[in-house]
């Protein structure tokens, strides 16, 4: 005979509850965001290695202090996402003119949309927005790794526009907008004529793939597929692959390439991690951050996610190896090498 | 908890004068009002509803207060002639993560059982977490009563206070 024993220690709450299917009372205004810092050691001693952020050699650096304002009325809902640092300014965003400049000031913002439910399937959303392209992100907190992979160094980092999204099922969604002519500036050049389109999948439970496209007479061609699967309670893989071909307008070429991202939880607060990337540019005059047209990198990071709370601490040393020794890695004194190395010491806090 | 040490909220509601196939219709209705996925079974001695459903925890208060995870449960209700009972179980938590347009969203893959909630993540969000669970219940438990009995919902018409403002 069943215990009939109820969870009386459940009633003591007066805490907020909102049940999925129902029509909840409107959340207030969300502030959410990250602060982060980082050191950084070269060990030819000074900055070899291209990629987004830690990006200061032998110094205790600031990343940025994000924040995120987030309002939902109904149906209707908006985003702004202000960074301010290094990593939220010139390392990831334009100024008003549409150049990376250190010296001046710049709009400080990564995300500002607004967004509409139509139905509970269907979604519009314009404005200027985080990519949807690729796997890693300029948020610390949605990478596991702090430096970057080539590919989502190459890759768009916003892209204004407008899209609408229709979601199927929870196993299935697709996307579709126009957006500027350019990636990453917070106007167009002069025209609004790249498509993009996502389509996700979610086939088993705990994977998710995303197959991307983005195209434009001036933005280029770029595809992507972005994935991972929870295998087990501990065990993650994800994988990036991309492919870019440069627009004619802006030059021949362009790159292609692969990253992988095993994970395992060694802890409840421990998280050991490998990103093993294969970068490769195409012959042409486009020129990526990497090796010379013509070339390729391999690399390989080892991270690990230490959490004290919100507060995770990411030590992490990384190995990169260019295809030939022109292209751009330097031993101190300036001799060319094939290889580059570095260590980096992150902590990251999000709120 | 049950016998198998799983948290599990239980009534058994005595009914007397209403058939099993009244009780079971207003079971479904109860269902369809909770916004459940369900299928429902009739046998000789049971008629059943088994649904199924989740909703979304919180942390933080006030402004900083954000969805941090999302509960599944099961909710089975099963009707015999003059009584019902119903339970709510099988509670598996999913954390939310920020995306990178600062949705959260849930990451894919992750069941915990809510038996090992403070295992994972600490006794302070684990107690947050079941605290708001054990809420849900009850509210949920005081709607099934409601949709069962059918109970007549009577607004009370609230006449508006008129003042005259001529006179001073």
């Amino acid at each position: 005979m069943k215990k009939k024993l109820l969870l009386l220690s459940f009633f003591a709450a007066s805490a907020f509850v909102v049940k999925a299917q129902e029509t909840p009372a409107d959340p207030p205004l969300e502030i959410s965001g990250s602060v982060d810092t980082y050191y950084k050691y070269d060990f030819s001693k000074h900055s070899n290695i291209p990629t987004s952020f830690a990006s200061d050699q032998n110094s205790i650096s600031i990343g940025m202090i994000d924040l995120a304002l987030k309002k939902k009325v109904g149906k209707a809902s908006f985003v702004g996402e202000l960074s301010f640092g290094p990593r939220g300014q010139s390392q990831s965003l334009p100024n008003a003119d549409g150049n990376y400049d250190e010296t001046v000031n710049s709009y400080h913002i990564q995300n500002l949309y607004v967004s509409y439910d139509v139905t509970d399937q269907f979604n519009l959303t314009g404005g200027y927005m985080a990519t949807f392209m690729g796997y890693e992100v300029i948020s610390p907190v949605g990478n596991f790794n702090y430096s970057t992979s080539y590919l989502f160094t190459n890759g768009p980092f916003q892209n204004p526009g407008f899209k609408a999204t229709y979601t199927f099922s929870d196993k299935a969604s697709l996307m579709a907008g126009i957006f500027n002519d350019s990636w990453n500036l917070y106007q167009s050049v002069s025209k609004v004529n790249t498509f993009g389109a996502q389509l996700m999948v979610a086939p088993v439970e705990g994977w998710t793939a995303y197959i991307n496209l983005l195209t434009g007479k001036l933005s280029g061609t770029e595809i992507d597929l972005t994935t991972s699967y929870q295998i087990t309670d501990a065990f993650k893989l994800g994988l990036n692959a991309a492919d870019f071909s440069a627009a004619d307008v802006v030059g021949t070429g362009g790159f292609s390439g692969i990253a992988l991202y095993p994970q395992v939880a060694v802890s409840k607060d421990v998280t050991l991690g490998v990103r093993g990337e294969y970068f490769k540019t195409k012959d042409g005059s486009y020129l990526t951050y990497g090796p010379q047209p013509g070339s390729s990198v391999t690399s390989f990071t080892f991270t690990a996610n230490i959490k004290g709370g919100p507060l995770t601490f990411i030590p992490e040393i990384r190995f990169d190896n260019n295809k030939s020794e022109n292209d751009g890695f330097f031993k101190s004194g300036a001799v060319p090498t094939k290889n580059a190395s570095q260590f980096v010491l992150a902590a990251v806090y999000a709120f | 908890m049950d016998e198998s040490n799983k948290y599990v909220y239980y009534k058994i509601v005595d009914k007397p004068g209403l058939s099993i196939d009244t009780l079971y219709q207003r079971a479904i209705y109860a269902a369809d009002k909770l916004g459940l996925q369900y299928e429902n079974v009739e046998s000789d001695a049971v008629h059943s509803v088994f649904g199924k459903d989740k909703l979304i925890v919180y942390s933080g208060s006030s402004i900083m207060r954000k969805a941090s995870g999302e509960i599944a449960y099961k909710l089975d209700m099963e009707t015999k002639d003059s009584k019902y009972r119903y339970k709510i179980y099988d509670f598996v938590f999913t954390p939310y993560k920020r995306d990178r347009f600062n949705n959260m969203v849930a990451e894919p893959g992750i069941f915990i059982p809510i038996e090992e909630l403070a295992s994972k993540y600490g006794k302070k969000d684990a107690d947050a977490y079941l605290d708001q669970l054990g809420l849900f219940c009850k509210t949920t438990g005081d709607k099934i009563k409601v949709y069962i009995d059918k109970a007549q919902v009577i607004k009370k018409l609230e006449t508006t206070k008129k003042v005259d403002t001529d006179k001073w």
